[in-house]
């Protein structure tokens, strides 16, 4: 295998661009160090026979093979065609002066690959440099797009155009969290996070192809079903008339939640994967809700109790789709406000990113739920006792909507008040590192690709979570703060793959539960560990 | 003459390669927001931990504050003194600072060799001929100009000598890459040994500046052509400026775009207001992709797609 894997690799042929060995990965400390020598799982040769699986040892889309020359022609016909587009104003106004400006001035000076926690984590393999993968769309770009690019991209350092470049530049294209500490550390301005979302975006635009999980199971579903879950509205209410009796017999509280009140103040959108894995979060903001006096309502519309939108990872159209029908249910509802529930990437879809999508009297003004926490928790709308969540915690920082939105201390000045023991995690708000799920990724579980992420895109969090205990005894609980639902899911599954409950009694929940958990009107608590209530 | 007339040509090439550039800019469509935080233009109290006004209750119903102070505090620093790299890269900033704040000595130089000039258009014998401000716009070019040349030498080899020793740069490296570097570091270099040799007080460089603003009549009769390094210099010089704009090292100037268009774009789209004005205009446009759940066929528009729900799944 070659030391250094450069751009133009990517048209080599080899059964395994760049794998994965074991000992490669970044070592973990003690108690962790027999998963160093642990590598990914290889791939089901019956079932991957069919599919494209030369880049590393993984796959995230899974791209089938195409079943002959012209086929595979045609493809990169597709391809090109699509490129062409994304630097269209009629096909790729939303993105072009983002793309334009990172395309044209990369000086390749590398400094986006120290930020990258993918990279950095992987031993440092080329392929998940971040600027690898737009160095690649630039050259394909340079030298087939360019008038006079075969003659220049001599010099210029060219590439080959094959089936095999193609179909590896979009499995690559999902081994990036689209975090974008790369281009908060590049000292141009230069966003190779941006670049691979383009590259996503010509794949699922012009060829139809993303990975099952973000659009046929994602947002399709999304559209037609009302939730990326599966859930339909009926579904949706069963579930939360049960957790509705749930939260009284966990808590002792009585809980009424509002469905479909036309006039309320705020129409509350949850990641409905909420309402299957995390009950008590759906249970602890009504809680929170109805003891503050809000004037709020759920919406049983389709989409409308699901606040997701994959879209913002892989496909402008099925964003917009999204993001319009969510502000229309909003309309309807005559709401004074949309708050989104504890959903990084649903923050930064609806109230940021689809910003300048929503025009007229569907812009609904819309607003994160930490700040009406905020408002709750300070304003002294509680009563609150802090001496209940008597436990070491912690905050994980969301991407989605501290980096790339500035929702940095409304969930801080909470903490302070309710958690006497929280500590932060180096380095942190801004500056922090993805959960390893961004972009798509904690709900992307087919082939091994979930074991890729707990050792390679989750690595950098999980040490950073056992560095914020670190002076803590392994045996005592302490409590990860992850105020999203997809960081959530990649937080969980960490310490699931690695046993770090067992090993070091780590647990992890969103906010509410927190802030429900120091309630003075609780009779019981929210937060247990394993068997244990935090508070008797 | 010839030297003049290649100074102008390239002086033309220049102002056509940024004005396209700046332009094209100007002109793209309003973009979906993407900022990253912090944004520098956030009042101080958002500003220390990179918060932003969506961290306020109901903000809609505010007046969003922004700070200039605040971004010029950042940008000052960020221009001349690459800070961004001191913080990320270090070990790469000990040669690429002294590269850029060489050209940066160099672009200063010569601004003050056109004042130099202007004021002997103005002024005429009387400044020629002495006064203070005439021994201090000398003193400051000459020190300006050996800076600039100093640091400019030692910053391209620097950078020309990090790139072919790290093999993490190498691998990315280009003909390019390496011809852009080969450039700058000739051009420093010529010009170090003129002015070390034969004009150590850069009367050369006056004098052709000189020249350049009137038509090649050039003060005290100096010839480019006398030193092969000074003339040199003068020919690299010239086809660096025209050659800058073309490349990605534009980013000198485009970095202002980055900042001001994409990372610190945070303007609110308000009901009623300019933006929404652009938006409506983006959502008349008509697509053309071709994936089938998209259902483009290039007569439906943005705000037709997107209202309307995929029939097809791939
Ligand atoms: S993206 Fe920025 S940091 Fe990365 S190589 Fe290019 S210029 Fe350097
Ligand atoms: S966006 Fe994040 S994961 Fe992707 S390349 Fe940049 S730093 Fe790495």
């Amino acid at each position: 295998m070659k030391k250094h894997l450069k751009p133009s690799d990517m048209a080599m042929s080899a059964d395994c661009l760049c794998p994965i060995e074991s000992g490669d990965l970044s070592p973990l400390p003690f108690p962790y160090e027999d998963f160093n020598s642990r590598t990914i799982s290889p791939l089901n040769p019956e079932k991957v026979k069919n599919l494209e699986t030369s880049l590393d040892n993984t796959l995230a889309v899974g791209i089938p093979k195409p079943a002959s020359k012209e086929e595979e022609e045609v493809l990169i016909r597709q391809f090109l065609c699509g490129l062409k587009k994304l630097f269209e104003k009629e096909n790729n106004w939303t993105f072009l002066q983002q793309l334009l400006l990172s395309m044209e001035h990369c000086a390749k000076c590398q400094t986006c690959s120290e930020a990258c926690p993918v990279y950095e984590m992987s031993g440092k393999k080329d392929i998940y440099r971040p600027m690898f993968r737009a160095e690649v769309l630039r050259r394909i770009y340079n030298k087939y797009l360019k008038p006079g690019g075969k003659i220049t991209a001599r010099l210029t350092g060219g590439i080959d155009l094959n089936w095999t470049t193609v179909a590896r530049l979009a499995e690559l294209s999902y081994r990036c969290t689209l975090c974008r500490r790369c281009a908060m550390a590049c000292p141009i301005g230069v966003d190779n996070g941006l670049i691979t979302h383009e590259i996503r975006k010509l794949f699922s635009q012009e060829m139809g192809i993303s990975p099952k999980e973000l659009h046929e199971k994602g947002t399709i579903q999304h559209l037609r079903v009302g939730s990326s879950t599966g859930m339909n509205p009926l579904g949706a209410k069963d579930s939360i008339e049960f957790i509705q009796e749930e939260m009284e017999e966990i808590t002792g509280y009585k809980v009424e939640i509002p469905w479909d009140v036309e006039g309320a103040d705020i129409l509350l959108i949850h990641n409905a994967g909420e309402i299957i894995s995390w009950p008590e979060n759906v249970g602890a903001f009504a809680i929170i809700f109805q003891a503050a006096g809000l004037s709020w309502t759920l919406s049983s519309e389709t989409a409308g109790y699901d606040a997701v939108n994959y879209g913002v990872w892989y496909d402008d159209v099925q964003l917009s789709r999204v993001a319009l029908r969510h502000a229309d249910i909003a309309r309807r509802l005559k709401v004074k406000k949309i708050v989104v529930g504890e959903c990084g990437h649903a923050h930064k879809a609806l109230i940021e990113t689809a910003d300048r999508i929503l025009t007229g009297e569907i812009n609904i003004p819309r607003e994160s739920a930490l700040v009406t926490l905020e408002d709750i928790v300070l304003g002294g709308k509680l009563q609150l006792d802090p001496r209940r969540n008597d436990f070491p915690v912690t905050l994980h920082d969301p991407c989605n909507y501290v980096r790339l939105m500035g929702i940095v201390e409304p969930q801080r000045r909470i903490l302070r008040k309710i958690a006497p023991r929280f500590r932060e995690m180096t380095p942190h708000g801004v500056d922090n590192y993805c959960c390893g799920g961004g972009s798509g990724f904690a709900i992307m579980s087919g082939y091994n690709f979930a074991e890729w992420r707990n050792l390679v895109s989750s690595r950098k969090k999980f040490l950073q979570i056992l560095n914020a205990f670190e002076n803590e005894s392994q045996a005592a609980p302490k409590y990860v703060c992850a105020p999203c639902s997809n960081c959530k899911g990649a937080i969980r599954d960490i310490l699931s793959y690695y046993h770090a409950g067992e090993r070091s009694s780590l647990y992890y929940g969103g906010l509410v539960e927190l802030i429900v958990n120091a309630m003075e009107s609780m009779k019981k608590p929210i937060i247990h560990f394993g068997d244990q209530p935090s508070w008797t | 003459m010839g030297f003049y007339i290649f100074s102008y040509f390239c002086a033309f090439i220049f102002l056509a390669a940024v004005a396209c550039r700046v332009y094209r800019q100007l002109t793209l469509p309003v973009h979906l927001r993407w900022e990253i935080y912090p944004v520098q233009h956030e009042p101080t109290d958002k500003l220390v931990h990179g918060g932003s006004y969506m961290e306020d209750l109901n903000w809609w119903e505010k007046k969003l504050k922004s700070s200039l102070f605040n971004e010029l505090k950042y940008m000052a620093p960020e221009i001349l003194l690459l800070r961004g790299l001191w913080k990320e890269n270090r070990s790469l900033w000990w040669v690429s600072f002294p590269f850029h704040f060489g050209l940066y000595l160099m672009i200063a130089t010569f601004a003050l060799l056109i004042l130099h000039a202007l004021l002997v258009l103005g002024g005429g014998e009387a400044y020629v001929a002495g006064g203070v401000i005439g021994a201090l716009l000398g003193g400051l070019i000459v020190f300006m100009g050996w800076t600039g040349l100093i640091l400019g030498v030692v910053g391209s080899f620097g950078t020309l000598f990090r790139r072919l020793a790290d093999p993490a740069l190498r691998a990315y490296s280009s003909f390019p890459d390496y011809f852009n570097i080969l450039l700058v570091s000739f051009f420093f270099l010529s010009a170090f040994i003129a002015c070390l040799l034969v004009d150590p007080l850069l009367i050369g460089a006056k004098a052709y500046v000189f020249g350049l603003l009137t038509g090649g009549r050039s003060l005290n009769a100096y010839a480019p052509a006398e030193s092969v390094f000074g003339g040199a210099a003068i020919l690299l010089a010239s086809a660096l400026a025209a050659y800058v704009p073309l490349t990605h090292m534009s980013h000198m100037f485009m970095k202002f775009f980055f900042y001001h268009k994409i990372k610190w774009d945070d303007a609110p789209n308000l009901r009623g207001g300019g933006i929404e004005d652009d938006i409506l205009k983006n959502l008349r446009l008509k697509p053309t992709w071709n994936a089938k759940h998209i259902a483009a066929d290039g007569r439906k528009s943005w705000a037709d797609l997107a209202s309307s729900a995929p029939k097809e799944t791939k």
